[in-house]
């Protein structure tokens, strides 16, 4: 059985059938530049081979009968589906494989219901988190899901890459944020998705939990039309403080202490690594008249009420400098963290093997991996990125951060980050080769270690995928049952995770 | 109408500040102009500068406040500036 979809099935016969079914041709685009633009993603991208992944044709739906009618129409033909959203995401989940019809959500970005009795928020999967909660201020609530990533992604792709957030040790990440949502499945059916029943019920029993399974696809299960979102009590007061060590063991010890210290409204344990440290002090603004003793640098975030967080804050002190940290004063702790989202990965320049600034795009790897094995793991990552930075000139190395990613629970799990910068320009297939082969050995680190190739991007970029039925070991067959049974022609972003083998 | 030249604007000669980078503008950081061979540099006048670093402080402010009603500060100052002020 292989029923693959393919590229060349959208023709002017299918753009018609689609413009019948929008109704109004702005929202159906076969144009050359609405297309490139939705092609890639703000990852290392194979510039050299642009076109070859562009959709054949964007629909801006505004409904979820749209999308019903679109999907069907495409699995009719066997075509090629790819949702968008912010097309942020870091694993070029949003890029199309195969063209097809990409299905970008942003005009469905309406607040359909703010329930602040039963404490939810109703939207559609266009809508940005920022623009959500400057809504929400003025109720007194916000929606938590905090990435970097803040100001650009959308709920839609928060929900299909299963999001990670910087607040998600104290109010979770995307999953727990979302309680309940309208999907459109590969083969059209509009279905409602929650924990059992219950469109606003955080916990149920009934049926399987298939919630989850809807979260964190990549769009190869279905389309998020409309989500409930969780809304929480806007925080009276935020307390952030940074920590400076001369030696990254102490800054590791530092933050397990802070991590395991059972205080609840802890939002974030961050900690940079010496080259991150390294890359900062060339590049940004609080890092660079910084002594030459401060090498590593762990930072604590907490939100909450006064009378807790203030309480709180005196113990963060005393925890944070207990084993020879040094606090970086009220100034970069405030500033810092309040550049959240701008700050530490993305120059989008680096240096070259003579230390020339080159322009470079960002490589984000994003492993989950356990407390214990960070300084090991830190150590062959960054030895392989000088392998291939020193090999092939074009790479370098902006440095590692671990932050906590077990939400509610911020003691043992982690969000770890290797930055590597990339000289786009310089691609062809032999360099775009070499990435992938250093993005496949950093990957099978974290496997070894007992880790996640993904905490938060998905596996679905070069050198990730084919990884993706190792890590899911005796599970796979499952997984592979499951795509096949949802999506029996393989429309729905075909060809990402290795889910190709479901139809093998 | 205000007519701008960028002569009357031009920042004063960098002070260098480590290896790698200088300062023309107090507090605002650049990469040495010899490592921007490959990548030239645009000429900034001053008031650009300022606007950029200006807002910088404006956006921070924002964010402070769009996540929380108020920020929270140990009071305390750096360890680590008072070794090397
Ligand atoms: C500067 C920067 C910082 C970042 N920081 C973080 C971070 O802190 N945490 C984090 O988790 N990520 C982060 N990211 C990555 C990215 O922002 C997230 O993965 C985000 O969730 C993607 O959202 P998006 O709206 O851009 O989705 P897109 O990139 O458009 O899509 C992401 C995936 O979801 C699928 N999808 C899109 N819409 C739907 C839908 N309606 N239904 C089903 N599937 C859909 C797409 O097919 C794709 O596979 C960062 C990215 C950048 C550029």
């Amino acid at each position: 059985m292989s029923p693959v979809a393919f590229k060349s099935a959208v023709d002017d016969h299918v753009v018609e059938e689609l413009r019948a079914i929008i109704g109004d041709d702005a929202r159906v685009r076969p144009d050359q530049s609405s297309r490139a633009f939705r092609s890639r993603v703000p990852a290392p991208f194979p510039v050299h081979r642009w076109a070859e992944h562009y959709p054949d044709v964007v629909i801006l739906p505004k409904t979820a009968i749209e999308v019903s009618e679109v999907v069907k129409l495409a699995n009719r033909h066997k075509i090629p589906i790819v949702p968008r959203a912010g097309g942020t995401g870091l694993s070029d989940g949003a890029v199309p494989l195969r063209g097809g019809i990409m299905i970008d959500c942003k005009l469905m970005n309406q607040i359909h219901e703010i329930d602040l009795v039963d404490r939810t928020v109703t939207v559609g999967p266009g809508i940005n988190m920022l623009k959500l909660n400057e809504e929400l201020k003025q109720h007194g609530v916000i929606y938590p899901d905090d990435p970097a990533s803040y100001p650009c992604s959308l709920v839609g792709g928060r929900i299909g890459t299963g999001g990670w957030s910087l607040l998600g040790a104290r109010y979770g990440h995307t999953r727990d944020l979302v309680i309940s949502m309208e999907v459109v499945l590969p083969t059209g059916e509009i279905v409602e998705i929650a924990e059992g029943g219950g469109r606003k019920l955080r916990k149920s029993s009934t049926g399987l939990t298939l919630k989850q399974l809807f979260t964190g696809h990549q769009g190869t299960l279905g389309i998020t039309t409309q989500a409930t979102l969780e809304l929480v009590p806007r925080p009276e007061v935020e307390f952030a403080a940074f920590f400076a060590f001369d030696e990254y063991i102490k800054a590791w010890e530092t933050t397990g202490i802070l991590t395991k210290s059972g205080l609840a409204t802890i939002a974030g344990v961050v900690l940079f690594d010496e080259k991150k440290i390294e890359y900062l002090r060339r590049d940004d603004e609080a890092y660079i008249p910084q002594p030459d003793t401060v090498n590593a640098v762990v930072a604590v975030a907490m939100y909450g009420r006064r009378c807790e967080v203030e309480p709180a804050s005196k113990e963060i002190m005393r925890l944070g400098k207990s084993n020879t940290g040094k606090y970086l004063g009220d100034e970069i702790s405030a500033g810092d963290w309040a550049s959240r989202h701008d700050r530490y990965a993305t120059p989008l320049h680096g240096r070259d093997l003579d230390g020339q600034a080159v322009l470079m795009s960002w490589h984000c790897e994003d492993a989950a991996l356990n407390y214990s094995v960070l300084p090991q793991v830190r150590e062959e990552w960054h030895a392989i990125v000088a392998r291939y930075r020193e090999r092939y000139g074009i790479f370098d190395d902006w440095g590692m951060f671990a932050y906590t990613s077990g939400a509610h629970k911020p003691w043992a799990d982690y969000l770890v980050e290797i930055d590597v910068g990339i000289w786009e320009q310089k691609l062809n297939d032999e360099y775009w080769a070499a990435w992938v082969d250093c993005k496949r050995e950093i990957a099978q680190v974290s496997l070894k270690y007992g880790g996640s190739i993904t905490a938060c991007h998905g596996a679905t970029r070069e050198g990730d995928a084919d990884l993706v039925p190792e890590e899911m070991g005796s599970a796979w067959p499952v997984v592979k049952a499951i795509k096949r049974a949802l999506d029996p022609n393989n429309v729905m972003n075909p060809g990402k995770q290795s889910l190709d083998e479901a139809y093998e | 109408m205000t007519i701008f030249r960028l002569g009357e604007q031009t920042p004063p000669p960098p002070r260098r500040i480590t290896d790698t980078v200088v300062e023309r503008l107090e507090h605002q950081y650049e990469v040495d102009p010899d490592l921007m061979q490959i990548t030239p540099q645009q000429d900034m006048p001053v008031w650009d500068s300022r606007r950029i670093f200006n807002a910088r402080w404006d956006h921070l402010d924002w964010m402070h406040a769009h996540f929380a009603d108020e920020v929270l500060l140990a009071g305390e100052e750096s360890e680590t500036m008072e070794e090397h002020p």
